[in-house]
This record gives structure tokens, sequence and C-alpha cells, in this order.
């Protein structure tokens, strides 16, 4: 039967519907009545945190279809611009930021994409560079609050009841090092990029950063009542979504007036599509992984890798490699709700921070949506920039291993993600 | 959506008629979210007050807003697959396996929503209580979702079998 469904799900029939096919016959072959699969899609309505996910998601969506990405762009050009390597740096930071609002959705490159590419070319930066850039920093940010994979992971480990649980609060914060750490090795590669000579970008006067700021003035208090407002625990997370949601509609519709009225019930049709997308995986998911537990699958895999392998370290090259294996073949969204509820448990045993697998799992996944043969970034970018995908696998290669370097260090320096909540 | 419009076929009209309401439902059920959510924040921190129905009620709706965009995800084939193999085989193996994988959805949506109906009718007759009503109301999305999701995945395996839609069926 698995056999089967696996042919079935490479055959590209919706993840959703394998999960609930192989739930279902889990069920069947138990004798259990198939109607818990009500029950358990039920459970989406008892997880208050999940509603924070619509919410975040829409408000990514209509800043990413207001101006506020030309905003974004021009606002850290005077800030760092005028550095050496200081364009490349704008479309990093704009580019992790923006990720973290919309989730990696791919709405990064659509939106930033087409801003920074002509201005990385005009600063002139190589065609391969500013192509691999572009792609591999569409999901950058990953890791940075308030980011929807982040959150489903918290989710995901909450629902699975181990004894040892985390906080999303936790996952938010464990992020920042780690994702400072990529920008950081991005920004020094570009940094030592050979360019064509060209005219040099004179300091922006006072007047003119005055200009931008007040350009910005609706969106720049936005991350800090966001971030402030979460890290501080002045907001709980589904909070301080609503408050994003409600803030950013009243501004690029109402105030700036950016989005026609009319356009709204599409925006919001394709960011449900995205959410309901993701939340029916979740649903079904939540299924399988109580059957799952139930049949001792993890503990006996664990058995099995621990019978080969007893050092953690060993083990987490070993994660590593499947990770970046399965990034290869799985989205982010499937991976985190049908893999999570199997390693989990496994690599608590080896003594692993459920919070640091967290990171490890999305640094690796980051890396998956630009990885060939179907990342899914590569396909956006070849689609937005009219490129083959070949000439993007070639272009990202080199980001590829600066960013898999983070992605090793992320693994074997847990402190990296685990000092923030003061229990390194 | 002007193509429909012309369309002497009754089909295309009902399903133009149906694509509309589960819009309007997705963007009224968003905004109502935004607005309770926002309302609940500011009478909690303000007034210190709080309406005992809503945080339930927010729950409720993520439940259905999810379901709903699953729903419209389905009218796009947008849902999240592996395309790994359908990307690189022919248009006429490519339309194969469509025709194949949309009757498995079919028939696995079709059965979720047959065992979510039986288990509202078991909640209608138990008339549980959620909020002051009856639970078997909120509940009933899911069967409703899946049936509309098993018709919508019978009608692309129809449509592909046809040979009618080379491409991705559009709304």
């Amino acid at each position: 039967m698995n056999v089967i469904l696996l042919i079935i799900t490479l055959l590209g029939a919706p993840l959703f519907a394998v999960i609930a096919a192989s739930a279902m016959f889990g069920f069947y072959s138990d004798d259990i009545d198939l109607g818990v699969i009500a029950i358990e899609i039920y459970r989406l309505a008892e997880t208050p945190v999940l509603l924070a996910i619509p919410l975040f998601t829409f408000a990514g969506y209509i800043l990413g279809a207001s101006q506020a990405p030309h905003r974004l762009v021009r606002l850290t050009n005077a800030l760092l611009g005028w550095l050496p390597g200081g364009l490349a740096m704008v479309a990093i930071v704009a580019c992790a930021f923006f990720t973290a609002f919309t989730g990696a959705s791919g709405v990064t490159i659509v939106a930033l994409g087409a801003l920074l590419y002509p201005a990385l070319k005009e600063a002139g930066y190589g065609e391969h560079f500013n192509l691999g850039l572009i792609t591999s920093s569409g999901s950058l940010g990953l890791l940075f609050a308030p980011s929807l994979p982040l959150i489903l992971y918290g989710v995901v480990v909450q629902q699975m009841g181990m004894e040892q649980t985390i906080s999303i609060g936790d996952l938010f914060l464990a992020g920042i090092l780690p994702g400072l750490l990529m920008m950081l090795l991005l920004s020094t590669y570009s940094m030592l990029q050979r360019r064509q000579p060209r005219l040099a970008t004179s300091k922006p006067t006072n007047k003119e950063i005055v200009n931008i700021l007040r350009e910005s003035a609706w969106e720049l208090p936005l991350p800090f009542v966001v971030l402030g407002g979460i890290y501080s625990g002045l907001f709980a997370i589904s909070e301080a979504a609503a408050v994003t949601a409600l803030y950013v509609l009243i501004v690029e519709v109402l105030i700036k007036r950016e989005i026609p009225m009319s356009d709204l019930p599409r925006i919001i049709r394709e960011s449900m599509i995205l959410v309901g997308g993701v939340l029916i995986i979740l649903g079904v998911s939540l299924a399988l992984t109580n059957y799952i537990i139930d049949s001792g699958l993890p503990m006996r895999l664990f058995d099995a890798i621990r019978a080969h392998i007893d050092s953690k370290w060993t083990f987490l090259i070993l994660l590593n490699v499947f990770l970046l294996a399965l990034g290869m073949i799985l989205d982010i969204f499937s991976a985190l709700v049908i893999i999570i509820p199997i390693i989990l448990p496994i690599a608590i045993n080896y003594g692993i921070h459920p919070v640091h697998l967290g990171i490890v799992f999305l640094a690796n996944m980051q890396i998956g949506y630009f990885t060939p043969p179907v990342g899914m970034n590569l396909f956006i970018a070849s689609y937005r920039f009219e490129r083959p995908v070949m000439e993007l696998y070639r272009a990202t290669i080199p980001f590829f291993f600066i960013l898999l370097g983070a992605v090793l260090i992320i693994t074997y320096w847990p402190g990296l993600s685990l000092v923030l909540l003061g229990q390194s | 959506m002007s193509s429909t419009k012309s369309d002497p076929t009754l089909l295309p009209r009902i399903l133009n008629v149906i694509h509309r309401f589960e819009d309007s439902l997705l963007a009224i059920l968003l905004i109502a979210m935004i607005l309770l959510a926002s309302a609940q924040i500011v009478l909690r921190n303000v007034f210190e007050i709080s309406i005992v129905w809503a945080d339930p009620l927010l729950r409720i709706m993520v439940l259905w807003l999810a379901l709903i965009g699953a729903l419209a995800a389905s009218r796009e084939n947008k849902h999240i697959s592996i395309d790994v193999l359908t990307r690189v085989m022919n248009e006429k193996t490519r339309r194969a396996t469509h025709i194949f994988t949309s009757l498995f959805t079919a028939v696995v949506t079709g059965l979720i929503a047959y065992h979510a109906g039986r288990f509202v009718v078991m909640e209608y007759e138990t008339q549980n209580l959620v909020l002051g009503i009856p639970a078997w109301v909120f509940e009933a999305i899911i069967p409703a979702a899946f049936a509309l999701m098993a018709i919508r995945y019978l009608i692309h395996f129809v449509q592909y079998a046809k040979g009618l839609i080379m491409q991705e069926p559009s709304s």
C-alpha cells in the first residue's frame, strides 16, 4: 500500500490526499472508525496559534501588492547602498525582511526581484551573481519572526504532546542569530565580488534620508510593533498577527490607497489558497501523526539507527544529508508536518534540543528552496526573469555552498540557536 | 470570467456562481476575523473586558477559512504536490497522470466527505452545543468542503479525460 501511495505522490497527486489516504488506510487496518478523520481535521479549530497563519499571510500578500517593496528597497538603499558591496547588502536585507513577513511563499522574488535585479545590474554586478543572489535570497529570512514555517514547526511540535514542549516565542528568539549568520556570510561574499567600474554612489544627504523615512513612515513602525510586541511578550502571536493584518489593510488600502478595493477579493483568495493548501495538509497530517506515534515507528527507527550510530554528531551529519535530500523533493510545509513527527522523538533521544532541531530543519529546507530539481524559487525566478531553469541552477551554485556552510555551523553549534533562550 | 457568460451550457454558469460564493465567503470570513481579533485586543487591554465567544469563534473561523481556501486551491489545481516527474513528462503522459491523480483525489476526498458526514450526523443526534449553537453546524464545513472538493476533482478528471484542457484548468 505504501509503495502504491509513494508512486501516486510522485505522479503529482495533491499531498493532502495522499496523506489522508494513508491515514485512513492505517485506521482501516486497525479497525478504527474512519469518522476519526473528521475529529482530527476539526483539531484545526482547537489550536489557537493557527489564527496567526491566515492573518500574517494576508498581511504579507497585501504588502507585496502595494508599493511597500519599492519603499523598502529605497530605504535600505539610502541606509546601506553607499557601503562597499552595498547594493548587494540592500538586496540581502530587504529580502530577508520581506520573506519573514510573507513566509517564503515565493512572493519575495516576485515583489522584490523585479526591483533589485535591474538595480544590481546597473551597479555593475555580474549577471550570474545577480540571478543567484536574488534566487537564493528569496528564502532568506525564513528563520526570522513571524515566518510561517517557524510558526508551523511550533504548532506541529506542540500537537505531538511531547514531554519537552516548546513555545513559538522560543523559536522566534532562536532563529535570530542563525538567520543573521546567513546574512553575514552572503554579505561577505557579495563584498568580495569583482564589479565593473562605475560611478561611485555618494552617501545620501541627510535631506534625502529624511525624505525616504517620511515616505516609509507608515510601514516603519510595523517591524517594531510586531517583533517588539512578540519578543517583549506584550502580544500573543495571534494578536500580533491581527494587529499587523488590520494595520496593513488600513494603511495600504484606505490611507495610501495603493491597492484598490476591487482588488481585495483577489488578494484574499490568493493568500487563502496558500493558507488552505498548508492547513489542509496540517489537518490530515494530525490524523497521520497520531497513527505514526501510536505505531511506534519513531522508536523502532531510533533503535535501528542507534545500533549503528551512537554519537549525536554523527546523527546530525546524517540528518543534514537526509534533510538536504528531502528539501530537494518536498516543499517546506509538507516536509514539516510529515517528517517532524518522525524525527523529533529520535532527535530528542540523541539529546538534541527541539528548538535547535527546528532551526536546523528550517535552515536545511531554506536551501531546498533553490536546489534542483524542484526548488520552488528556481522556477519562480525562471518565470520572473525569463531565464532557463538550467541557467539558474548554475547561478545559484556558489550561494548553495555559502548557505550550506551556514547550515553546518548552525547544526554543530547549538549554542548559536539556544543562547538567546538562556539555556545553551 | 466574461467567457463563461457567453457559454450556453449550464455547468460553467453554476460553477461561476459557486466561485463567486467561495470568494465572497473567504473575504467575509477573513475581514470578520481581522476585525473580531482586533476588537478583542482593544477590549482586553483598554477596557479590561473580553468577548467570551470571540476566541472559540475565531478558532472555528480558522477551520472554515482553511477548508474553503483548500476548496479554492482545488478549483485552480493549486494544491501542494510533488511535481518532479510531471515536470519532465511529455504532454500526453502528463495528461494521463492528471486523469489518474484527479480520480484518486476525488475518491479520497469523497471518502473523507462521507465519513465526516457520518460524524456530523452523529453530532446532530447527540445535540452537543458550542457557543450555545449545535456543534454540528460548525463541523458541517468538513463534509461540505470535502464533498465539493470531490466534485471539483471529478470535474478535473472529466475535463482531462476529454482532453478538452491541455494546460492547468483555471477559473
